[in-house]
C-alpha cells in the first residue's frame, strides 16, 4: 500500500479559526479546574481575548489568497472581511453576554435542567450566577461562522454549518427570566433548524451527483460544461439555497425568526441579528459567486422573488408587532431582503455592498438590542410596546439613541442605514435588477412606519404608572451601545474608508 | 462478486428467522393444553405490573444525558476505526490527526466527569 | 462501467419496499413508540442498502450509530409524551394535514421523477476506483487527507453536544445537599423514623400486584407498604378471584 501524504497547509491562514477553537476548549477546561467564583471573570477575559487575538491574526493575514488544507479552506478578500466583522461583531456580543450588572447574575439561567416555575428554580433565578458555559458555547459559534465563510467545499461548509448552529440552539434556551419561552424557542430553532440541514446536505448529494465532487472550483467547472443532466443541478442547488436561506432568514424560510428572536437571551437574540447573517450571508455569496455563478440567469429570478417576499413579509409584518424584539425580528428579516438585493447584483459591486451592509446592520442592530436589555420592569425586560409610552420623558438620552437607532434602521441620510441601502441598491441597478431595487424603495419607506411609530410613542405620550425603569447601564453594556452608535453615525457620515476596504476585498479565490 | 462475504450472515438470518418461527408455531400443536388462569397472568411467578402512573410513563431526563454522552463515544469509535484499519498507509501525521481529535473529545469527557455526569445520583 | 445485476435488482425490490413501509409505518402510527420502532425499520433498510452499493463500512455504521440514535428517540418519546400518549386528532392549523400531504407527495413525486430522469441511463462511474484499496481504507485515505479540517472540526461538534447535553439534562447537586452515610444514618434512626424495612406487598393477600397493601395482623391493610408514587387501587372482582391453581 502506497503511503498517503497530508496536503499542504497553511496553517497562518487558517489560525483566526484555530485560535477560536482552541479557545473553547480552553474554556470547557477552565469549567473542569478553576472554582465556581472566579469562572465568570476568567471565561470572559479568556473568550475576549481569543476574539481579539484571532482578530490580529486576521488583521495580520490581509493580504493572503489561498486555497489551503486539501482545498477545504479558502482564504481570500471576502473570507478575510467577513472574518474581520464577525470577530469584531462577536467580540462586541461577547460584551452584552458578560454583562453582569444589569441582573443579578447576569441575563442567563445557572442550572438550565432545573424544571422552569420549580421552588428551586424561584429560589436559582433570586440571583444565583449565571452559567458561565455560554462563554465557550459561544466561542465554537464564532469558529463555526469564521470557518463557515471560509468553507471552499460543501462538505466543510455543512460541518461548520453544524458547528456554529448548535451552539446557537443551546444558547437560546438559557433565559434567566421567561423560561418556558426561551425553552421553546431553543426546541422551534432545533427542529427547523435540523430540518433546513438535512435539505442542505441533500443538495449536497445532488451536487455531487452532478459535478462529480463537491468543492466549489469543481462545481464551477462542471457548470460551464454540464456531463450530467441538469435536473441534479437545479435540484441540488434549490436544496443548498434553502439551507442557507433559513439561516440568513429569508422568507419564506423566516417563520422561526420572531419566536426565537423574541425568546431567547437578549444578548443572544444580538448575537445572531449581528454574527449569524453576517456568517450566514457570507457562505451563500460565496456559494452563488463562486460555484453557481454559470447559471446565475435562472437561480436570479427566483432569488429576487424570495428577496422582494421578504422585504414585504418583514415590512408589512413589523408594522403589525406589539412586542419590540418581534418587531426588530421582522426588521431583520426585511434586511435579508435587502442584503439579498445585493447579493443579487452578482459583480464585484454587489459583493463589496453586501459586506458593507453587513458590518453596518450588525452594529445598528446590536446597539438596539442593548438598549432593549437595560428597559427593565420587575419581570425582567420590558420589551412590549404599549410600556416603552413615554420612556423619552423618564429618560431622554436612552430614548434618544434608541430614536437614531430606530432612524438608521428606517435609513435617513447621514446614518449607515442611509448609506449601505444606497450602496446595496446602486449595485443592484448596476446588476440589472432593477426592478428589485424599485421594490426596496417601496418596502423601505413602508418599514418607516413601525419606527415611527415606535419613536411617536417614546416620546409623544405621558408616561403612566407601569413605564419600566431604565437599569443604569455597566461599564460592558455601555461600550457596545457607544461603539454601536459611533459606528453607526461614522458610516453614515464618512463611509468611504469601509466601502474601500470592502472593494479591495471583493475578489473570491477559485 | 463482491457481495459474496455476506452469503453466511444472510444465511445465518434466514435460519435465525426460521427457528423463530419453527418455536413458535410448533408449540401449541405440540403441546398439552390444560387451563389454568395462572398462566394468563403477565409472568407466572412475578409481580404483576402496577398500573402506570398518569401521563403514561414518562422517563426521568437522567437517561437521556447517558443516551447522548453514548452517541458522542459511539461517533468517536466510527472515526477510530478506518484510522487503525489504514494505520500503516498514514504515517506520523495521521496519528497526530487522531491524537488531537481524542485530545479534544476527552475534554468532553473530563468536563462531564468533573460536573458529576457519570454519577447516577 | 457495470449495469445493476440481477440481485441487486431483486435486493432493491424487497429493501426498497421495506424501507418505504417503514417510513410510511413512522408518519402514520398514532403511538410515538410504534413511530420510532418504524424508523427501526427504515434506518436498519438504508444500512442494508449501503452494504449492496459497496459501502459496508457506511452501512455498519448507519447499525451501529442508529442503534444509538434510536435509543435516543425512544428517550425522547418516553421523556417528552410517556409511553401511552398518542397523536391528537386536532389540527391547530386548519388544513395543515392536507397542505401536508398534498405537499409531501408533490416533494416526493418531483424529486422522484427527476432523478429517474436525470440517472435513468448513468451507469456507475468510479466505484472500483474508490474502493481499489478497499472501502475502509478509501474512506480513510479522504478522511485523514483532503477532509482532515472537516473531521477535526467535528469534535468541536462532540464537545458541544457533551456540553449541551449536561447544560439541560444535568442538575448539579450543590454542596449542602450532598449527604455521607453518617448522616444519611443518623436521619434513618432519628425518632419517629421507622428504621427497619418495610413490609413487602403482598403478605397474606390472594393478588401478586405491587399495588394491593400488605395485610396486618388484624386483617387491615398495611399503607406503609405500598410505595408512595403507586396510585392506590382496588382489586377488580377477576383479581380477587382465586386463580384456580387448586386443581
Amino acid at each position: 500500500m502506497e503511503q498517503l501524504k497530508l496536503p499542504p497547509i497553511d496553517y497562518g491562514a487558517l489560525l483566526p479559526m484555530l485560535i477560536l477553537f482552541g479557545a473553547a476548549c480552553l474554556g470547557v477546561l477552565v469549567e473542569v479546574v478553576v472554582p465556581r467564583r472566579a469562572r465568570n471573570a476568567v471565561q470572559l477575559s479568556l473568550a475576549l481575548l481569543s476574539v481579539v487575538a484571532s482578530l490580529v491574526a486576521v488583521v495580520l493575514e490581509r493580504g493572503t489568497r489561498t486555497i489551503t488544507i486539501g482545498g477545504a479552506v479558502a482564504v481570500d478578500g471576502p473570507t478575510l472581511f467577513l472574518q474581520g466583522s464577525i470577530l469584531v461583531l462577536g467580540g462586541v456580543s461577547l460584551m452584552l453576554i458578560g454583562e453582569r450588572s444589569i441582573e443579578r447574575g447576569g441575563v442567563f439561567v445557572s442550572q438550565a435542567a432545573v424544571t422552569a416555575g420549580s421552588q428551586k428554580d424561584a429560589q436559582q433565578a433570586g440571583g444565583q450566577p449565571g452559567a458561565t458555559e455560554v462563554y465557550p458555547l459561544s466561542v465554537f459559534a464564532l469558529g463555526g461562522m469564521l470557518l463557515f465563510v471560509a468553507a471552499n467545499d460543501l462538505l466543510t461548509m455543512f460541518v461548520a454549518l453544524e458547528v456554529f448552529s448548535l451552539p446557537l440552539y443551546l444558547l437560546c434556551a438559557l433565559a434567566r427570566r421567561r423560561r418556558l419561552l426561551s425553552q421553546e424557542a431553543a426546541l422551534k430553532y432545533f427542529l427547523l433548524g435540523s430540518y433546513a440541514s438535512a435539505f442542505f446536505l441533500f443538495g449536497v448529494a445532488f451536487i455531487y451527483g452532478f459535478a462529480g465532487g463537491i468543492q466549489l472550483s469543481v462545481v464551477h467547472e462542471a457548470v460551464a460544461n454540464p456531463q450530467r443532466s441538469q435536473v441534479l443541478l437545479y435540484v441540488g442547488l434549490g436544496m443548498v439555497a434553502i439551507g442557507l436561506l433559513f439561516k440568513a432568514a429569508l422568507a419564506p424560510f423566516h417563520v422561526w425568526t420572531p419566536d426565537v428572536y423574541q425568546g431567547a437571551p437578549t444578548p443572544v437574540t444580538a448575537f445572531m441579528a449581528a454574527c449569524t447573517k453576517v456568517a450566514a450571508f457570507g457562505a451563500l455569496l460565496r456559494v452563488l459567486y463562486v460555484a453557481f455563478e454559470g447559471v446565475r440567469w435562472d437561480f436570479q429570478p427566483v432569488l429576487g422573488g424570495i428577496a422582494v417576499l421578504t422585504m414585504f413579509v418583514g415590512a408589512v409584518l413589523a408594522v403589525t408587532q406589539t412586542d419590540l424584539k418581534r418587531l426588530l425580528a421582522y426588521s431583520s428579516i426585511a434586511n435579508a431582503g435587502y442584503l439579498m438585493v445585493g447579493v443579487l447584483a452578482l459583480n464585484d459591486e454587489g459583493l463589496s455592498s453586501t459586506m458593507f451592509y453587513l458590518v453596518a446592520y450588525g452594529f445598528s442592530v446590536l446597539a438596539a438590542f442593548a438598549i432593549i436589555s437595560l428597559v427593565r420592569d420587575p419581570d425582567g425586560e420590558a420589551t412590549h410596546l404599549s410600556k416603552w409610552a413615554g420612556i423619552g420623558r423618564k429618560s431622554p438620552l436612552l430614548a434618544g439613541i434608541f430614536t437614531f437607532i430606530l432612524l438608521a434602521f428606517a435609513g435617513i441620510p447621514l446614518t449607515s442605514g442611509f448609506t449601505s441601502k444606497f450602496a446595496v441598491f446602486g449595485a443592484a441597478v448596476e446588476g440589472g435588477q432593477t426592478w428589485l431595487v424599485i421594490f426596496g424603495v417601496i418596502t423601505s419607506m413602508l418599514l418607516a412606519f413601525p419606527y415611527l411609530r415606535v419613536v411617536v410613542l417614546m416620546w409623544l405620550s405621558e408616561p403612566g404608572e407601569s413605564t419600566p425603569a431604565v437599569s443604569i447601564p455597566g461599564f460592558l453594556t455601555s461600550a457596545v451601545l457607544g461603539l454601536g452608535v459611533l459606528v453607526t453615525v461614522a458610516l453614515g457620515v464618512v463611509p468611504a474608508p469601509l466601502i474601500d476596504l470592502t472593494r479591495e476585498a471583493a475578489q473570491f479565490v477559485r | 462478486m463482491t457481495i459474496n462475504p455476506y452469503v453466511p450472515i444472510v444465511g445465518l438470518l434466514i435460519l435465525g428467522a426460521l427457528f423463530a418461527l419453527f418455536s413458535v408455531s410448533v408449540a401449541p400443536i405440540v403441546g398439552p393444553k390444560r387451563f389454568n388462569r395462572a398462566k394468563l397472568d403477565a409472568y407466572e411467578c412475578g409481580i404483576e405490573p402496577a398500573p402506570t402512573p398518569i401521563g403514561g410513563g414518562r422517563f426521568p431526563v437522567k437517561f437521556y444525558l447517558t443516551a447522548m454522552l453514548f452517541i458522542i463515544f459511539d461517533i468517536e469509535t466510527i472515526f477510530l476505526y478506518p484510522w487503525a484499519v489504514s494505520f500503516d498507509m498514514l504515517g506520523l501525521f495521521g496519528f497526530v490527526e487522531m491524537v488531537l481529535f481524542i485530545l479534544t473529545v476527552f475534554i468532553a469527557y473530563a468536563y462531564v466527569w468533573r460536573r458529576g455526569g457519570l454519577n447516577w445520583d | 462501467m457495470n449495469a445493476v445485476s440481477t440481485g441487486e435488482q431483486v435486493a432493491f425490490w424487497i429493501l426498497g419496499s421495506l424501507a418505504v413501509i417503514g417510513a410510511l409505518g413512522m408518519v402514520l402510527a398514532r403511538n410515538a413508540v410504534h413511530s420510532a420502532l418504524w424508523l427501526v425499520v427504515t434506518m436498519l433498510n438504508l444500512g442494508f442498502f449501503y452494504v449492496i452499493n459497496s459501502a459496508p463500512f457506511l452501512g455498519f455504521v448507519q447499525i451501529i450509530v442508529y442503534t444509538g440514535a434510536i435509543m435516543m428517540l425512544f428517550l425522547f418519546v418516553l421523556m417528552l409524551v410517556g409511553r401511552d400518549a398518542s397523536d391528537s386528532l386536532i389540527e391547530t392549523l386548519r388544513g395543515q394535514r392536507i397542505a401536508a400531504i398534498v405537499l409531501g407527495i408533490g416533494f416526493a413525486a418531483l424529486i422522484g421523477t427527476g432523478l429517474a430522469r436525470a440517472l435513468g441511463s448513468t451507469f456507475t462511474v468510479g466505484l472500483d476506483k474508490a474502493n481499489a484499496n478497499g472501502n475502509v481504507e478509501g474512506l480513510a485515505s479522504l478522511l485523514f487527507t483532503k477532509y482532515v479540517f472537516a473531521f477535526e472540526v467535528t469534535s468541536a461538534l462532540l464537545i458541544t453536544a457533551a456540553v449541551g447535553a449536561m447544560i439541560l439534562a444535568h442538575v448539579e447537586k450543590a454542596k449542602e445537599d450532598k449527604r455521607d452515610q453518617v448522616t444519611r444514618m443518623k436521619e434513618r434512626f432519628r425518632p419517629g423514623n421507622y428504621p427497619g424495612p418495610k413490609p413487602g406487598p403482598g403478605i397474606y393477600a390472594n393478588t401478586m400486584s405491587v399495588a394491593a397493601p400488605a395485610r396486618l395482623p388484624d386483617g387491615n391493610g398495611a399503607e406503609r407498604s405500598i410505595s408512595p408514587i403507586l396510585p392506590v387501587r382496588e382489586l377488580s372482582q377477576a383479581e380477587a378471584a382465586p386463580k384456580g391453581t387448586e386443581k
